[in-house]
């Protein structure tokens, strides 16, 4: 009996991946047939309010007439900016962070670069990118030259975004940025950071310079923010089978929205 | 009587809970019993009301957990936010509350109820309490790990969640678990929690079954990663302490060896010891509570 039980469950499982497999195949022949159309709305389904309670407004997004240049400057990259521009204005609510977790074995860069410079064009201020191997962090030149060769290629200005990379020293660059921040996370930046706060804490408690009845949450979201200058993610878009945060700043996310393109790698998504 | 509605699944629930069990089964699943108020005024029904078909939902959804051979359950009632909804409701919940939890307490389950709790509130008591320590004595500022901060949260009997399931439809973890769930599968249901089905939670299960062996996977390259970072920790200090105590030479490779090993059976012990004494303050917190006349 247990014998047969376990041959159902190995079928009920294949027919679930079969069935991805089959959902998958679908929305990139979709994806094909629309072309220009799609992207846009692509491009409008990176933001949260289109992608989950504002169907008017997608619609409106994909009914714009789908103009290759702008009509006042004729020139295509500013017709594309100034679309992008017009995209993210047309929607109430443009998250401040967005994260992109990638929880893939192999993860694309130039998939992720690209998105990136999407969101910093839409008009997003900060965007993090984060895998649980700590990938992108080893390789952060890397992507640092994807995301400028993305620019490039999307004809977006570079000299007004800055990339940064966080490390595990203060960051004591600027508090106030109106530059677009693109930052490149890794799992040292989840618990072990706490776990860093926390040594602190203890170290001046130790050195009697406070006493643990002054800890409050307060106190240790300040100290996380000194090393981490970044405000909480509103949105994270995952990519990749996992359904889990792996590790994703578990401080940071206790308001934090997540869209998940089911089994959907970064690959896809972009084809 | 049991709260915890007796009675078996029929015939179709029990085949598909015998093919799911073939499968690797969560042993700590974590809800987010969200839905309530929208149930009640989609039904045209009282907040109250609402609530009730709530609890009634968890009556029934431990049932399915119980057959399925899931040992914990936690969920998420009340966070310090939903005090700020009106003293009508407030009240009446935490009455709803006493007169259903009184009655688990005859029953034999490992129920964790998150109660007035945020995740941020609970690190943060996590960190006040290894402070404690240290002002105690009992332990120094460097044997702070995340280990040791894991263990000193209030869900340290519990092994982490396998499975986080929220429903409602709404996409975020409300400041719930927020470090215990960080190697889970998370499943986001848009069914309202008082029509939550069996199949839902198979679905969810399902969706873990998916899921377990790529996190599986991620949770031991964390452990590792925390292994190496504590013996990289433990290192550094009885590099700092062979320097001060030593004779100016530098220390060759086996006495280092034997330092480390030295410091890192002391640093347990240190930890064992902070953990007992932790135990033994919460527990005389809670008898201290009990005790305390009751006032009509």
């Amino acid at each position: 009996m247990a014998l047969l039980y376990g041959l159902l469950w190995r079928l009920l499982l294949l027919l679930v991946h079969v069935n991805t497999a089959l959902v998958s195949w679908l929305r990139v022949r979709l994806r094909s047939w629309k072309g220009r159309l799609w992207e846009r709305a692509v491009a409008a389904l990176l933001l949260p309010v289109a992608l989950a309670g504002f169907p008017d407004q997608h619609k409106k997004l994909n009914h714009n007439p789908d103009a290759t240049a702008n009509p006042v400057t004729g020139n295509r990259d500013d017709g594309r900016r100034a679309r992008w521009l017009s995209d993210g204005k047309a929607l109430e609510k443009l998250p401040v962070h967005v994260g992109l977790l990638v929880a893939e074995e192999e993860p694309s860069y130039s998939d992720v670069a690209n998105l990136v410079v999407w969101c910093m064009a839409v008009g997003i201020s900060y965007v993090s990118v984060y895998d649980n191997h700590g990938i992108f962090r080893k390789n952060n030149s890397r992507l640092l030259e994807e995301i400028l060769r993305q620019q490039n290629l999307l004809g977006v200005d570079g000299s007004k975004y800055s990339i940064e990379f966080l490390s595990n020293g203060s960051d004591k660059h600027n508090v106030v940025s109106c530059r677009p921040t693109v930052k490149v996370l890794s799992p040292e930046d989840g618990k072990q950071s706490i776990v860093q706060a926390a040594q602190q804490i203890c170290r001046s408690v130790e050195n009697k310079e406070r006493s643990s009845k002054d800890i409050s949450v307060s106190m240790l979201d300040v100290l996380l923010r000194e090393s981490k200058n970044i405000p909480d993610p509103d949105l994270v878009l995952k990519f990749g089978p996992v359904n889990s945060t792996l590790g994703f700043l578990p401080w940071h996310i206790r308001l934090t929205e997540f869209i998940e393109r089911w089994y959907c790698p970064t690959s896809l998504w972009f084809r | 009587m049991s709260w915890i509605k007796e009675g078996d699944l029929n015939l179709l629930e029990k085949i598909s809970a015998n093919v799911l069990k073939a499968g690797p089964m969560p042993k700590h699943v974590a809800f987010i019993m969200d839905g309530n108020r929208r149930f009640a005024r989609k039904k045209n029904m009282e907040r109250q009301e609402g609530h009730m078909q709530g609890f009634n939902k968890l009556a029934e959804t431990l049932r399915w957990c119980k057959h399925l051979n899931i040992p914990e359950v936690t969920v998420y009632a009340f966070s310090i936010e939903n005090f700020k909804r009106t003293k009508e409701e407030v009240d009446g919940l935490m009455e709803l509350a006493k007169q259903k939890f009184e009655r688990l307490l005859e029953e034999r389950c490992f129920l964790n109820v998150c109660f007035a709790y945020t995740s941020r509130y609970e690190i943060t008591n996590a960190v006040r309490e290894m402070a404690w320590g240290v002002e105690q004595g009992l332990i120094k500022a460097s044997d702070v790990s995340e280990s040791l901060l894991s263990e000193c949260l209030y869900s340290n009997n519990s092994p982490n969640p396998d499975l986080l399931i929220r429903t409602s439809g709404e996409v975020r973890l409300s400041d719930f678990l927020l470090w215990q769930t960080s190697h889970s599968c998370l499943v986001f249901q848009s069914v309202l929690w008082p029509e939550y089905s069996f199949w839902n939670l198979c679905e969810a299960i399902l969706q873990y079954q998916l899921n377990h062996k790529s996190i599986q996977k991620a949770r031991e390259l964390h452990q590792e990663h925390q292994a190496l970072q504590q013996l990289e920790a433990d290192r550094a200090c009885v590099a700092e302490h062979l320097q001060h105590h030593g004779n100016g030479k530098p220390a060759d490779a086996q006495r280092r060896q034997e330092a480390l090993l030295h410091y890192t059976a002391c640093r347990e012990d240190r930890v064992q010891d902070f953990l007992e004494a932790l135990k033994h303050k919460r527990n005389s917190f809670f008898s201290d509570l009990c005790s305390k006349p009751v006032l009509a």
